[in-house]
């Protein structure tokens, strides 16, 4: 069954208005600086009057609405004496030279800031936080419901027989309270992951972020709902491959066992498939990129090819190893950048979501940044242009 | 633009082998290949010598004397070679053009690919060559192509566009099109035969350390990247890309109790090991084994730092640093709890 998904006009976007928070209706090109960000979300709504991102696993059916070039920012100040110890700087620059590092730039942002009431504890700030966003997203979609759609796109694979069959590998995080990635509303690592899903349910809600770890590396909703993989793949499909699937893992699996267990029931779910090739994509930092090695490993040694996606991080000084795992078989890999390469220093007219970032400098006289501190710069799902190459 | 060039003492006309000894020296204009470089558009206001066997016997001395002249000259790029194949000559020239970078004087070397010099040059370029003088006319243009786009301060592209050999730093660029495309493309080729990658691996693998002959009879030490720290980080451990590590003395203690030690890594919700940071640094256990006699003596103090985000070349640093002092305090062995 084909999935649609119905582009609206801009024009169309509702009252933004969330209880608690401060929210503000960025046009394209102000040269702003977001920081504290937490997640980006489109806004999309269900004709149907199901939720846009459904809880009852069945996303990817029947139509849904979306608002063309624009993006929620969601951004939140956690308390300070929990801070520290959570979530990493996010910026989001929509104007100077950090505007290359996001794709909001020329969209409009409706940018909502939460504050932290005193006692408040960080999970339950967060939880707070995504579900006002998911809920804004939903609402401002909602005159679409009355609209005729600008363009509707149909996703569906018919037969594409003869060519290289590829799926996409795309891990989840799941390294407990504030890394979480959600699967139909719950935790990755309690959604039954590894699995196989519909393509269409990627683009279509089904995975929502709340994972705010390293900033570049972060996969934010809005980069499954306009997943660059995915709809590559689909649009390649009966071309040059035959698209046999998306299979959701788990990055963050705890034990040496757990990870190798893991890895190889990842690659069986694309043996299933039919795979003749996986492209592993890959969510954060640190022991998650094992993970994806264990992966990228299991997957060969079951007669797969693949190509495994993910960002460097290189002293920008150094000439020493710059990855953070590594296997023999990952002999085919895209590098979406080195995170530790600095951004030139400017200065917005404005700064939204708060005025100093968390290593205490201005956000608004901040000096030079890193990449890492840019939300989804370096987004190891391939969704910018982003690479880093050697000089 | 003004342009310095460095040749050795046969490349400037002053002799062979037997004038390998000559001391640095400065000459007015463009000498031997200079001429060459002057044809393709580098103005050479002034060519600097120095005998192989003085560089390499005296390497202090030259590369001061060779620098006051560069610091007089304050020319817009240093050229330096070819020097082909001959090691002794790339070295210097290597050298040279590396302490020119470090000073902020943009350079160029040029010289076979497996000299020696290559690995001296540092952030300098070096543009390849054949490895003997027969590759001279193929080298001068290349090597003048890059000293005009140093000396003009033109923002240089990759070592392939530019025809520099890769020194092996990363630089970000904007692709032509998105990852998940590049990665398709990679994929498909793979899968028709022809695997390519856009970065390679290679890691230090470290192979373990033989077992501990008897470690009833070992100091042993704790050491973590944990970012455990006395409550309340009287020093100041970062949370993450640490710059430095920490001793604390244990002076006895039997565990690490949650009033008084606690972890500031970022890279985890540490919210349950810290109600009990024995989960992190295992003291509680390590003391009970010293009890039994199953090891010798607990080492005093206690060595920390935060592993996340810190480069190899910091992590490294620490590592040496501290296995230093614990060689020299008689530890041997390490129990060393990661995150």
């Amino acid at each position: 069954m084909a999935w649609e998904l119905a582009s609206f006009s801009s024009n169309l976007i509702g009252e933004a208005r969330v209880e608690g928070a401060e929210v503000e209706i960025v046009p394209p090109g102000a040269p702003v600086r977001v920081t504290h960000v937490l997640d980006a979300v489109e806004p999309r709504v269900r004709p149907d009057g199901r939720p846009a991102f459904p809880m009852d696993g069945k996303a990817g059916e029947g139509r849904t609405n979306r608002l063309d070039g624009v993006v929620v920012l969601s951004c939140l100040d956690f308390a300070a004496e929990e801070r520290p110890l959570h979530e990493q700087e996010a910026i989001v620059d929509l104007g100077g030279p950090g505007a290359v590092h996001t794709p909001f730039a020329d969209e409009t942002c409706v940018v909502i800031s939460f504050y932290a009431p005193d006692g408040a504890r960080n999970e339950q700030l967060e939880a707070h936080a995504r579900k006002q966003t998911l809920s804004l997203a939903e609402r401002l979609a909602q005159q679409t419901l009355e609209a005729e759609p600008e363009q509707v796109e149909a996703f569906e694979l018919g037969e594409a027989e003869g060519l290289p069959r590829v799926a996409a590998l795309i891990q989840l995080s799941d390294l407990g309270p504030l890394y979480y990635q959600y699967v139909y509303g719950s935790p990755a690592g309690q959604a039954g992951l590894p699995r196989v899903v519909d393509p269409a349910e990627v683009l279509d809600g089904a995975i929502t972020c709340g994972e705010y770890h390293w900033a570049a590396m972060r996969n934010p909703t809005v980069f499954f709902q306009r997943n660059a993989l995915v709809r590559s793949l689909y649009r390649d499909h009966g071309g040059r491959l035959d698209f046999a699937g998306v299979v959701l893992m788990r990055g963050y699996e705890q034990s040496a066992a757990d990870k190798q267990r893991a890895a190889e029931a990842a690659a069986a779910r694309a043996r299933e498939l039919g795979a003749d090739g996986v492209i592993i994509t890959t969510d954060a930092g640190g022991n998650s990129h094992t993970d994806v090695m264990l992966t990228c490993r299991a997957c060969e040694q079951a007669g797969i090819r693949t190509t495994v996606i993910l960002a460097e991080e290189t002293d920008p000084e150094s000439t020493r190893p710059i990855l953070t795992d590594w296997v023999p078989e990952a002999d085919s890999i895209v590098s979406t950048g080195n995170v530790e390469e600095l951004v030139e220093a400017w200065t917005p007219e404005r700064v939204l979501g708060g005025d100093t970032l968390l290593d205490g400098r201005p956000a608004e006289g901040a000096g030079p940044i890193p990449v890492r501190n840019y939300l989804g710069a370096a987004n190891q799902m391939g969704q910018l242009a982003l690479g880093a190459r050697a000089e | 633009m003004r342009a310095v060039h460095y040749v050795n003492q046969f490349f400037a006309g002053l002799g062979g082998e037997d004038k390998a000894e000559t001391p640095p020296t400065r000459l007015d204009g463009a000498m031997g290949p200079g001429g060459g470089l002057e044809a393709e558009g580098v103005e050479i206001v002034a060519t600097l010598t120095c005998g192989d066997d003085y560089f390499a016997e005296h390497e202090q001395n030259a590369l001061a004397a060779l620098l006051g002249h560069l610091r007089e000259l304050r020319p817009d790029v240093l050229v330096a070679g070819p020097a082909f194949g001959s090691g002794r000559y790339g070295y210097a020239c290597g050298t040279l053009v590396a302490a020119a970078v470090a000073e902020g004087i943009p350079a160029v070397a040029a010289m076979h690919p497996e000299n020696p010099g290559v690995d001296a040059s540092g952030k300098a370029y070096v543009v390849p060559t054949a490895v003997n003088v027969a590759g001279m006319r193929d080298a001068l243009p290349r090597l003048a192509k890059l000293a005009l786009a140093l000396g003009e301060r033109r923002e240089l592209g990759s070592a392939e566009e530019e025809g520099y050999l890769v020194r092996g730093f990363r630089r970000n660029y904007i692709a032509e099109r998105t990852g998940a495309e590049r990665a398709i493309e990679l994929l498909l080729g793979k899968l028709a035969g022809e695997t390519r990658t856009e970065v390679g691996g290679g890691l230090d693998r470290v192979d373990p350390p033989v077992p501990v002959a008897d470690l009833s009879q070992a100091l042993v030490a704790l050491v973590t990247e944990a970012g455990c720290v006395p409550q309340g980080n009287p020093d100041r451990l970062q949370s993450v890309r640490a710059q430095g590590w920490f001793r604390y003395e244990l002076n006895g203690e039997d565990t690490l109790a949650s009033a008084r030690y606690e972890s500031v890594h970022g890279g985890f919700d540490v919210t349950l090991a810290n109600e009990d940071p024995n989960r992190l640094v295992p003291l509680d256990a390590a003391r009970a084994l010293e009890r039994e006699g199953r090891i010798g003596r607990l080492h005093e103090a206690l060595y920390t730092t935060t592993g996340n985000g810190t480069p190899v070349v910091v992590a490294t640093k620490f590592g040496r640093e501290i296995a230093g002092e614990l060689k020299e305090a008689g530890v041997g062995a390490v129990l060393l709890s990661g995150t």
